[in-house]
């Protein structure tokens, strides 16, 4: 017996239908719909081992003989919450599709869930439908290196090859880079499926290069600094002896060389300074060279043309002797050996500093867990992280880390997610919590559902960002700009001219003064440091922030937080924990029950409720321990409160008018119940068959560090305003609590942004901090909007800062931060302005009329090397700045 | 003064004027972007020792697709920044790397390294 390689059903080989020969196997078909649907596409069919087909398993691909239909699910990406009107987008347009039987859109878990016959229609079909509708299909997409692949015909083999795995979507072959670029829905097929079908044809697969751009970076860095170290050496070695013939009356046997002698040692150092010029000097000429085409001029063109002067009239003087004045015709190839290895070195070293200022991000990056253990039909299995699809279900097990963005499905556990909020401890998660990728599982194991995946996760967003308010502008740097943008022209013409009043007034010989100070000119102006100066310290500062969980938008943001004055508080989320809790419990004098049992009633009357304030009474009860058993007969009386009967008693809460109707006595309770909301708390009273039994008091309570948050911020120098719809009295107890300076009560969310313009006409820079959403208009109007971060929602659009951690010391660190790195910026761009400002006129002499003190070229090129690097250390010492609430 | 100074002092001025026009003053070549089939404005640009082309014309309120390939070693280019539009991509040596916004305001932008050692700019009319 045999089987069907379509069907799957087993049949005698003498009563097949038909037979066909493909790859040197014989396949026996059943009937003749089988034999045709292999005739379209046989490689489909024989990709595996015909013995080894599960065709049970292969239900997604359609070809299961017992089920007519089959069953996909496929991640569908950008789905509202609502799910409207994708979802009925996506159903319209399968449903006008032959062969799709079911159509059902889960927009929570953005997936579409397929019922379709196989015979009929297949997933890739469904997968253009789907897209046609304008939605994507959540799908991976992989680069495979293949090795040694040189023949073009090879290309389409493979990737018609590619093309007829179940589940690949796209791909194509670049000959050039030698790799296969896969789209594939990783629930279809698996990457090591994807590698056979490309060793099938004899080639060899690896990792593709274009897979690690972390460490590409890094990579390109390390050729970088061990090119220009090796072109350091060969300049140093060539510049001993070059140095020697420079100063002959100064070295013992040289001394007492003929000056025939002499001269012939000047042609080879002459001819020595040959490899030193293409080598170690070259990208000076090239750069140059590249630069003046474009009419714009850079440090190259200033080293490329003191070197390239320098080296030229050299030569001139030792060949033809005879056509400058007596005394002259000496060389100075020194100047071209020992700048350019001097600067050469002072490139490496600044290579080396700078990728110390972006280690931040390095961090960052390399908190990405690898791999994730995904539940697929019923199956736990390892898997790249970057094949992990929205809507997987994936464990966690204590001590791993969380590979992706999600919700959890089942199980508890604690999580540290110091890493990204800079929070200490851990933070407890339970069923329905928000889990990030990349934090770390403490103590249980859990399930929990991707949410977000690839660059959508928290961490992806949050590098992202980082990046690029590392790479924007501060507007300090604005001026430096300018100012390079002229710099170089400036000081050739500096350097022209200082050779003209040498040549005209200076000592003799003129030609050798005049040449000296020009080259001094042009190697010792430095550009480098002006340009350098704000990004290397940007880089640092705002990695630093990242470091601290907080996230800063750009350069301009992080300058002006720097000079705020006023800081705006938003009550509800800010301040407070944004959600009521249960905080007092009085009974009545005279009654009987027990504060935990006139809880216990209270909760079981408003657990039917829907009431936030309803939510805070029952999840106090509940973590009291409290069991609550069912209301009957339950009213809720608008305006006044609720009644339910609870055990056989009646049981009434509500406010003072609802104690009015019932005829309730509530004695010393009603002063009680003042105080109460004197403090900023919601009393609500008790009554029990028709008997004041007690009061109830909930209240958005502060959050523990709130007050000493606010009380450094006052330290500062920092007005504190606290800002909220809620009545002046609640929001004045919550001002008492927590020491601010002025309440702006009962302000309607559309005035928010409104009273930060106002505090702003008083002439004060004002930092906003708000949720992001309902204060989204006040965080635009403030000059730095600063916007608490919840979970996985770290890009705030309307903020220019973020603080992941939902904590008021984030706003400390953040004004820290950005006064710490804006002091280092400023500290970096006077050094440059001060070196430029002095070095140039030194070198063209300044100092020669007052004490005949001349600027040697070599010590020029010292200087120019090590002041680029001094910019790029000093930046680097921000690297141990340690904010007053430390994250560890 | 001798007669060889004074040709030194002329000459001297002569290059300080050059110098002076020749980087600031002489008009530069534009490279003007016309919008594909797609609707997209899309441009090479190649960045070795400055960008080329590097004074770019575009229309406002089309979106804009550069591709920037970086043929140099130099650290100093590996960014190329766009700060006006808060745009940033490293350019890793020899490959293509494609930076797309939609500009949409008229004006004169810049774009530069990190350092500002090279420069380009880009026209929106």
């Amino acid at each position: 017996m045999v089987k069907d390689p379509v069907c799957g059903m087993e049949i005698d080989p003498q009563s097949a239908f038909a037979s066909r020969e493909h790859m040197g196997n014989v396949y026996y078909f059943c009937s003749e719909n089988c034999v045709n649907q292999f005739d379209r596409n046989p490689h489909s069919f024989v990709m595996q081992n015909p013995e080894k087909v599960d065709f049970a398993g292969s239900a997604t691909t359609g070809f299961n003989p017992n089920l007519r239909l089959s069953e996909i699910e496929l991640p569908v990406i950008g789905l509202k919450k609502g799910g409207q009107p994708g979802a009925e987008l996506i159903k319209q347009a399968l449903n006008k599709h032959p062969g799709i039987e079911k159509v059902v859109i889960n927009p929570i878990e953005g997936a579409a869930v397929v019922r379709f016959d196989p015979q009929e229609t297949g997933v890739l079909d469904i997968v253009n439908a789907i897209k046609e509708s304008g939605y994507k299909v959540g799908s991976a997409q992989k680069q495979i290196g293949i090795e040694g692949i040189h023949c073009a015909s090879c290309v389409q083999f493979i990737e018609n090859d590619l093309a007829t795995i179940p589940g690949v979507l796209g791909a194509s072959v670049n000959i050039g880079t030698q790799e296969a670029t896969i789209e594939y829905l990783p629930e279809q097929t698996t990457l090591s499926q994807l590698n056979a079908a490309i060793e099938g044809w004899g080639y060899k697969t690896r990792v593709a290069s274009s897979d690690q751009p972390a460490d590409q970076q890094e990579a390109a860095h390390d050729k970088e600094y061990r090119s220009l170290m090796n072109k350091f050496w060969l300049a140093t070695i060539i510049s001993i002896p070059v140095l020697l013939t420079a100063y002959p009356q100064f070295i013992p046997i040289i001394r007492d060389w003929s000056m025939e002698t002499l001269r012939a040692a000047w042609f080879g150092a002459a001819l020595l300074t040959i490899p030193v010029l293409i080598y170690s000097g070259g990208h000076f000429f090239t750069g140059a060279w590249a630069a003046l085409k474009h009419r714009s001029a850079n440090m190259n063109t200033l080293i490329a043309l003191g070197t390239g002067a320098a080296w030229l009239y050299s030569t001139v003087a030792i060949t033809i002797p005879g056509i400058f004045p007596e005394g002259t015709s000496e060389p100075f190839y020194d100047v071209v050996a020992v700048v350019i290895a001097l600067v050469v070195l002072g490139q490496a070293l600044e290579i080396r500093a700078k990728g110390r200022t972006s280690e931040a991000i390095k961090k960052l990056m390399g908190l990405q867990a690898k791999t994730a253990r995904v539940i697929r039909n019923g199956q736990e299995l390892d898997i790249p992280v970057e094949e992990v699809l929205v809507a997987d279900v994936i464990q966690v097990r204590p001590g791993e880390k969380i590979p992706v963005d999600g919700v959890i499905l089942e199980g508890s556990s604690a999580v540290d997610e110091s890493m990204l909020t800079g929070e200490s401890l851990p933070v407890s998660k339970k069923t329905g919590d928000e889990v990030i990728g990349a934090t770390l599982n403490k103590t249980g194991a859990f399930k929990f559902r991707a949410t977000k995946v690839g660059k959508d996760t928290a961490l992806a967003q949050i590098v992202k960002m980082v990046q690029d308010a590392q790479n924007s502008k501060a507007p300090i740097a604005r001026l430096a700009d300018t100012i390079s943008g002229y710099f170089v022209p400036v000081v050739m013409i500096l350097a022209v001219i200082t050779f003209v009043i040498w040549f005209d007034f200076g000592p003799a010989p003129q030609l050798v003064y005049g040449l000296v100070t020009a080259v001094s000119v042009l190697i010792i102006a430095c550009p480098c440091a002006l340009g350098l100066a704000t990004p290397m310290s940007l880089m640092v500062g705002i990695g630093k922030g990242a470091e601290n969980g907080i996230l800063i938008r750009s350069g301009e943001a992080l300058q002006t937080a720097q000079g705020i004055k006023t800081v705006v508080l938003d009550k509800t989320g800010t301040i407070t924990k944004g959600k009521p809790e249960l905080t007092d419990l009085i009974v009545a004098d005279q009654q009987s029950v027990t504060g935990e049992e006139l809880l216990r009633l209270a909760a079981a009357v408003e657990s039917i409720s829907e009431h936030p304030l309803a939510e805070a009474i029952v999840e106090g009860a509940k973590t009291r321990g409290l069991s609550l058993s069912k209301p009957e007969a339950f009213e809720a009386i608008p305006g006044h409160g609720v009644i339910a009967t609870v055990e056989g008693r009646q049981v009434a809460l509500g406010n003072l008018k609802m104690m009015q109707r019932l005829n309730v006595e509530l004695g010393d309770l009603e002063s009680k119940s003042d105080t109460l909301a004197n403090d900023g708390k919601t009393p609500m009273f008790v009554a029990v068959n028709s008997q004041a039994a007690g009061i109830i008091a909930v209240a958005d309570t502060v959050k523990e560090d709130s007050k000493e948050a606010i009380a450094v911020l006052h330290k500062m120098g920092i007005e504190v305003v606290m800002i909220t719809g809620d009545n002046r009295r609640t929001a004045e107890a919550i001002a008492r609590q927590v020491g601010v300076d002025r309440v702006l009560a009962e302000v309607l969310p559309e005035d928010k942004a409104h009273n930060v313009h106002l505090l702003q006409a008083e002439g004060k820079k004002v930092a906003m901090v708000g949720d992001g959403i309902n204060d989204a208009p006040a965080l635009a109007q403030a000059d730095v909007g600063l916007a608490i971060g919840t979970g996985t929602d770290v890009a705030i659009e309307a903020s220019d800062i973020t603080l992941i951690k939902g904590s008021l010391k984030g706003v400390v660190t953040a004004i820290e931060v950005s006064r710490a790195t804006m002091r280092n910026i400023r500290q970096n761009l006077v050094g440059a302005f001060i070196y430029n400002v002095l070095g140039v006129p030194i070198a063209m002499g300044a100092l020669f009329p007052f004490f005949g003190v001349l600027l040697s070229p070599l010590l020029a090129g010292a200087a120019m090397a090590f002041s680029s690097v001094t910019v790029v250390s000093n930046a680097n010492r921000l690297r141990s700045f340690h904010p007053k609430f430390s994250a560890k | 003064m001798t007669p060889i100074q004074i040709v030194v002092t002329l000459v001297g001025i002569a290059l300080s004027i050059f110098i002076a026009w020749f980087f600031w003053l002489a008009p530069k070549g534009q490279t003007r972007i016309s919008a594909g089939v797609s609707g997209v404005q899309e441009v090479a640009i190649t960045v070795k020792g400055g960008y080329t082309p590097d004074i770019i014309v575009v229309k406002a309120g089309q979106p804009l697709r550069m591709r920037f390939t970086r043929q140099e070693s130099a650290g100093c280019s590996e960014t190329v920044l766009f700060p006006d539009f808060n745009q940033s991509a490293k350019l890793p040596e020899g490959e293509e790397v494609l930076v797309e916004f939609t500009p949409e305001k008229a004006g004169e932008y810049g774009f530069q390294c990190q350092m500002g050692m090279l420069r380009g700019k880009l026209i929106v009319e």
